[in-house]
């Protein structure tokens, strides 16, 4: 078949006009798309820019006199004034700062920062990620915590040329919120209670860690998504839960926090059990693709509370204990 | 003529069983041939049989129907509106089903619903394209560089919706219709390939049968007209028929570019020149095509896999630029 040419003949400069604007449109949503897509994946586990191990310091410089530290975004903050009117963007750090007794000074949180359940009371002031720094400035904080990722860059710098002293805090791991804890503590004068909340989380991992030290290690696959299939990785908390538990996380060495992987491939790395908990969205594909993993076959399927898990925060204690007592029903996990 | 044909066709059948047979051994687990043969026989270990017959197999058949559907809607829209750059996917019709299955996505309704929104956003989509285009008079006397930019700005603001509408939910659902949007057959099963199959049976019949009116469309209004066509309802017919079938895959498998784009150039190139002919060599090729699109995404980059649209971008993307080389 061949085609007639269209009627009106074609003008070149009109014709390079109309396709440098359907290029320019194409490429805008592409961007834009690209952008969707990396936010989601950072809110998601939001970890998956960088490197994301945990040697990045939290606080680089955690010598108890100092009075300056350094945050993740390499800016330093002032631990004094003790702040009055604080804005958390970070479920983690909302609900650490409600555990170190600094909940009546939290004037704002993001709308995903929902634990404890009283920090529902405070005004939710939008996105975690790219927040609105109107909204933000509106509250009249003198301190914002923000989570520390790329994405959150242009917040940081803004806040801070408008005077007001914000703090970029990275917590993908176990150690970053045990610093976490430690620093907010000092910062919100509460230096007792930040040790505290670390060393009891510490306490408990430890007791968690010896209690499975002997027990046999099943390999195990932890999905918070079933389609497309994305899994815990080595970048992840939860993967460090994992160790801890006494168990071994088939994509434990893969580097990133929450990898999207394919199905056969779980299939071939055969698990011995499959950890539900940290997704909350029904996929039919559980009772389909995955009924194809051995594990899935043989009922191997343990389940943890996704209240729990799902952010790396002060009930990591029990999420470790839920976890372990969920892999191990034959042992005692004190 | 005709036996040489027939010898024709046969070849390209057994060259896609081939294709697909290949694509269902490679993967992660690799599944070799007499494993294959052992599963026919009943002789497989469980886990290779599970591997092979409730991943492997849906999604190797998803893919062909995906290829075979999509290079029949772009012959039936390169056909009836005389221009080589129709396709589903730059006129459009993909963006609006993509709207539509993602509101109902973003809405909670069940997965089931999903393809009645991207039917319903695919026919939006082609009304307000057509609307565009009809500015510049009939549908067939529309520039073909018209009806582009209509399929840009609607893509454009089909785009623009689904941002809106993600905008405010949750992370995970997020990610997974983003996921989703760059195509995929990964969720294959039996039933969705049983769906599709159907859908694509009927409009596929529907468009082999039109295909002599299509033939008579593109020797020219007045020609047609002479054959006793009525061009402009015969045009919208088919034209509306090309974007369900297109629809109808973006609910199975979320959106795949440009495959309806270079599979009826591959049809033409190979000699074919009926509609019938176009047509049922677009189903091969296309089925083929979609077939090693997917196979590329599963093992280039393991343990993960690339999102299939973005595949066949990668694929079609040349083959625009060359098509809008020969309309200057």
């Amino acid at each position: 078949m061949s085609f007639p040419p269209s009627r009106s003949a074609p003008a070149p400069v009109r014709l390079r006009t109309a396709l440098v604007a359907a290029v320019t449109v194409v490429a805008v949503a592409t961007i834009g798309c690209d952008t969707q897509r990396r936010d989601a994946r950072n809110a998601d586990s939001p970890s998956s820019i960088g490197s994301a191990k945990s040697e990045v310091p939290v606080a680089a410089d955690s010598n108890a006199s100092a009075i300056v530290v350094r945050d993740d975004f390499g800016g330093t903050v002032a631990l004094a004034p003790i702040p009055q009117r604080v804005v958390s963007l970070n479920p983690t750090t909302t609900e650490l700062i409600f555990a170190l007794g600094g909940e009546a000074r939290v004037v704002g949180r993001s709308r995903w920062d929902e634990w404890p359940s009283a920090a529902k009371q405070v005004p939710a002031l939008g996105d975690a990620l790219r927040p609105s720094i109107e909204r933000v400035l509106a509250a009249r904080p003198d301190l914002v915590v923000l989570y520390a990722t790329p994405n959150n860059r242009p917040a940081y710098d803004r806040l801070r040329a408008a005077g007001i002293r914000a703090v970029g805090l990275r917590i993908d791991h176990i150690a970053q919120f045990e610093r976490a804890a430690r620093l907010l503590g000092r910062m919100l004068g509460r230096a007792a209670a930040g040790e505290q909340v670390a060393d009891s989380v510490a306490a408990t991992l430890d007791r968690v860690r010896s209690a499975t030290r002997n027990l046999p290690r099943p390999s195990v696959v932890w999905p918070v998504s079933a389609s497309p299939p994305i899994v815990i990785g080595g970048g992840s908390y939860m993967s460090e839960l994992i160790d801890i538990a006494g168990a071994r996380n088939v994509y434990g060495t893969m580097p990133a926090p929450s990898p999207v992987v394919s199905i056969e491939d779980v299939v071939a790395r055969n698990p011995d059990i499959v950890i539900r908990g940290g997704d909350d969205n029904p996929s039919s594909a559980w009772s389909t693709t995955w009924s194809v993993v051995p594990a899935v076959r043989a009922g191997h399927v343990v389940r943890v509370s996704t209240e729990l898990v799902s952010r790396p925060s002060v009930h990591l204690g029990e999420a470790a204990v839920a976890l372990a007592r969920a892999l191990h029903p034959e042992a005692v996990i004190p | 003529m005709m036996r040489h044909r027939a010898w024709h066709w046969g070849a390209a059948a057994v060259g896609l069983v081939v294709v697909a047979l290949v694509a269902v051994a490679l993967g992660a687990v690799r599944v070799p041939l007499h494993d294959l043969f052992a599963i026919m026989r009943g002789a497989a270990p469980v886990s290779t049989r599970e591997i092979v017959l409730t991943l492997r197999a849906p999604r190797v058949v998803l893919a062909a129907l995906v290829g075979a559907a999509l290079g029949a809607s772009g012959a039936t829209m390169q056909a009836t509106l005389r221009n080589p750059l129709a396709e589903p996917y730059l006129l459009g019709v993909s963006g609006g089903a993509a709207v539509g299955a993602v509101g109902a996505m973003v809405l909670r309704f069940p997965a089931a619903a999903w393809p009645i929104g991207a039917f319903i956003g695919s026919g939006v989509a082609v009304a307000l394209a057509l609307g565009v285009a009809r500015g510049a008079g009939t549908l067939r006397a529309a520039d073909p560089r018209t009806l582009l930019m209509a399929g840009v700005v609607v893509g454009a603001l089909a785009n623009a919706i689904v941002m809106i509408a993600l905008a405010n939910v949750p992370p995970e659902t997020v990610r997974g219709a983003l996921w989703w949007m760059m195509g995929s057959v990964g969720d294959a099963t039996w039933t969705s390939v049983a769906w599709l199959a159907g859908y694509a049976l009927i409009t596929i019949v529907y468009l082999l049968v039109q295909a002599p009116t299509i033939d008579a469309l593109t020797l020219g209004d007045d020609a047609a007209a002479g054959l006793g066509v009525q061009v402009e309802s015969a045009t919208t017919r088919a034209f509306l028929t090309a974007a369900l079938l297109a629809a109808a895959t973006v609910a199975a498998a979320g959106l795949v570019g440009f495959v309806g784009l270079i599979v009826p150039y591959l049809a033409r190139g190979a000699g074919l020149s009926r509609q019938r002919d176009v047509l049922v060599g677009s189903l091969f090729i296309g089925a083929a095509l979609v077939i090693v699109a997917d196979l590329a995404a599963r093992v280039a980059m393991p343990p993960s896999e690339l999102p299939l649209g973005a595949v066949t971008a990668v694929l079609g993307v040349p083959f625009f630029l060359v098509q809008l080389r020969r309309l200057r």
